[in-house]
């Protein structure tokens, strides 16, 4: 009892802290605003990610290996929720979706080899590494072993897909068409493409489940059992896929499309430059939309502080929860967090993003980018999991 | 109450009819423009060089121009064309009654460069600078709106351009060589004057030579402004200038790396002082470029290293 008096005395202070946070940037000028909003939108999704267990590896393997579909729904619902409210955004930024000109700073990229590649890289490393990077960040907040050393891993990834930049650039993307479907179909159409496209996946998704419901036994419905399923029961999947897909549009609205790895990158980016390990010129780089990596020079940024609210808000739920399990890793999980980080780092830079920046916020507007991503990803994923299945590890 | 209503009526249609130019000179501030947002003579554009900021929120009815595809040729590296610059004013609704107020993000640089344009096409006495740009509106916490606005389309006949506001290369040249006199005005930071760097860290177009024009005077674009980024007075900005020679005797050429800093020095001297000066837009990327030129570098860094 008194381990979780104190669990909630944490909580409390963190949740003041991000709080205090987000009133003092906010009144610290025009260029606060953007930051202020940053950290409360991201220790929202922190929350909501941790309470629903939102996560897009655990989802499509209780489909493939359990047979339940809930949490793939849910992700097909967050699809659906952030390309409504993309839309709306679009209708009053951009009333035509006009030929030569794209929504500013929407995640619309390059379609090439590249980015199926990168994306099945990133999907074998999801399965290896046990969660894609945006899990990671909210399972270090509930004291994951594997965590730490997956987010290692995606930083050595980052730098090795710097590496490999100018090649790729070259090689292929470069002619790279950026193809974004409101300019085919308008943005009704594309909306209607995209709902036919996630119901015909739902469909998949129901026709393999095996799952069976118990029916629930009849609940008290007073104010103990509401707080119990807000702060320690796990919220139905479909309320987090809900959530993130609001939040996505919400963030595009007033900030940036949501992403998790900018600030990651331009860390990793920075560090190996400082060591000279990178090239001084990335060919094409900085004109692309995505989750583009900058050589840090403000401390505060709007990714990193879109991150660090993630971090800290799902560490206040997993406490109150009762999840926040810290416990020190084995061999196995080190070696698997490591690999499997440095195939997502290399997917997420040469793909420029990962599920949450190219996947998520790129099928959110429309872009057939993230449809791409989407698909050799779910592949990869298969991949790894049966990999992991066969040579036991 | 009736009368009483009326004459508030009768004060509202007076404010809304009051010339557009009640505030007099090459500026406009903060809250003037922000009792004019429904004023249907005053039309407002922003001109900011992030992706995005418009979108997220501008002054309500403030129609964007994208200065990398609505105010340059890239392809010529050159000025909109006349047509499109045409077009674009007319989509805008705007007339020659119309006062248009040109306001935007990066302590207005882009945005004294749309001014600059603005007046080589001949509509430089109905365009005002919004002072202090971005910065002081959104510090103000006055209102941003993040609608596309759309306005009927006028017809609007461009006066003669004014194409002798543009400095160009043979300008600064027979200059340097002594054929021609004016004061060159280098508003670049001092350790880009110097030599001492190319070019600001994190900036992609260099010349490769670094250093300044023969005989340039370095006053940096920032001296003419105060810590909001609104103007300084007009006494003070003579005087700034006058210490370099450049009192509105002489022509004066002013230049940057690319040409969008030196729009607003242009802007300080031409509309605030109204002084005789040209805009080199070709600036150090060109002069510090041309085989045959000479330059002042005084760091020893002519080409890359020393």
């Amino acid at each position: 009892m008194q381990r979780f008096a104190l669990s909630i005395l944490i909580a409390i202070v963190i949740v003041a802290g991000i709080a205090a946070g987000v009133l003092s940037l906010s009144g610290s000028g025009s260029g606060g605003r953007g930051l202020a909003i940053s950290l409360a939108l991201g220790a929202v999704i922190g929350a909501v990610l941790q309470r629903s267990r939102f996560c897009f590896l655990c989802h499509t393997r209780d489909l493939l290996e359990n047979g339940d579909p809930r949490g793939v729904l849910s992700i097909l619902l967050a699809l659906a929720v952030g390309a409504v409210g993309y839309v709306i955004v679009f209708g009053a930024w951009m009333p035509l979706p006009l030929a030569d000109r794209l929504p500013p700073t929407a995640h619309i990229g390059p379609v090439s080899p590249v980015l199926a590649i990168a994306a099945f890289s990133f999907g074998v490393g999801m399965a290896v590494a046990g969660s894609c990077i945006s899990a990671q960040f909210y399972r270090l907040g509930e004291g994951s072993p594997t965590a730490p050393f997956a987010i290692i891993g995606t930083a050595i990834g980052f730098v090795a897909g710097f590496a490999s930049w100018n090649a790729l650039y070259l090689a292929s993307i470069a002619d790279a068409p950026i193809v974004w479907l409101p300019h085919r179909f308008g943005y009704a159409g594309t909306l209607a493409l995209t709902f036919v496209v996630l119901a015909g996946l739902a469909y998949l998704a129901l026709r393999s489940s095996r799952l069976r419901l118990k029916k629930r036994d009849a609940e008290r419905f007073d104010t103990n059992s509401v707080l119990r399923s807000i702060f320690v029961e796990r919220w139905p999947a479909y309320v987090g896929g809900l959530l993130v897909g609001v939040v996505s549009a919400v963030a595009y609205l007033r900030v940036a499309p949501l992403g998790v790895t900018a600030e990651l990158g331009s860390l990793a980016r920075t560090g190996a430059e400082r060591m000279a390990l990178l090239p001084s010129t990335f060919h094409g780089l900085d004109g692309f939309r995505g989750c583009v990596t900058i050589v840090k020079a403000a401390l505060l940024s709007e990714n990193g502080l879109f991150v660090g609210g993630l971090i800290f808000a799902s560490l206040a739920a997993a406490l109150v929860a009762g999840e926040f399990k810290p416990r020190l890793p084995n061999g196995g999980e080190m070696v698997r967090g490591l690999a499997g980080g440095v195939l997502m780092g290399w997917g997420a830079m040469v793909a420029l993003g990962c599920t949450v920046g190219v996947l998520l916020s790129g099928i959110h507007a429309g872009a057939l980018s993230g449809w791409v991503f989407l698909v050799f990803c779910f592949f990869g994923v298969a991949a790894g999991l049966w990999a992991r299945r066969r040579f036991k590890f | 109450m009736r009368i009483l209503r009326w004459l508030a009526g009768l004060g509202l249609a007076a404010a809304l009819a009051l010339p557009a130019s009640a505030q007099t000179g090459a500026v406009v501030d903060a809250d003037w423009l922000s009792k004019n947002l429904n004023n249907p003579k005053v039309r407002v554009f922003e001109v900011s060089v992030d992706p995005g900021v418009y979108e997220r929120g501008h002054i309500p009815g403030a129609v964007n121009i994208r200065w990398h595809s609505d105010l340059v040729d890239t392809v010529r590296r050159d000025i909109v064309s006349r047509d499109k610059f045409k077009a674009m004013l007319e989509n805008a609704g705007v007339t020659k009654d119309t006062t248009i107020v040109i306001y935007g993000d990066n302590n207005n640089w882009f945005a004294a460069w749309g001014a600059w344009v603005f007046e080589i096409y001949g509509v430089g006495n109905q365009t005002k600078l919004l002072n202090g740009g971005r910065k002081v509106w959104e510090a103000k916490s006055l209102p941003l709106d993040n609608k596309t606005p759309s306005y009927t389309k006028t017809s609007f006949d461009l006066p003669a351009p004014k194409l002798a506001l543009r400095g160009r290369l043979t300008d600064v040249s027979d200059v340097v060589q002594g054929k021609k006199k004016a004061v060159i005005i280098d508003i670049r930071g001092p350790d880009e004057y110097s030599g001492k760097i190319f070019a600001p860290a994190g900036v992609q177009e260099l010349a490769i030579r670094a250093g300044h024009v023969p005989g340039a005077k370095n006053i940096p674009w920032g001296q003419a402004v105060a810590a909001d980024g609104t103007f300084k007075s007009k006494e003070e900005l003579q005087k700034l200038y006058a210490a370099v020679g450049a009192d509105g005797k002489q022509p004066i050429i002013v230049y940057c790396r690319i040409g969008e800093r030196s729009s607003h020095t242009w802007f300080v001297l031409a509309k605030i002082l109204g002084y005789n000066v040209k805009n080199y837009d070709g600036s150090w990327t060109e002069y510090g470029n041309t085989v045959g030129l000479p330059i002042v570098n005084v760091t020893g860094t002519i080409w890359q290293g020393k």
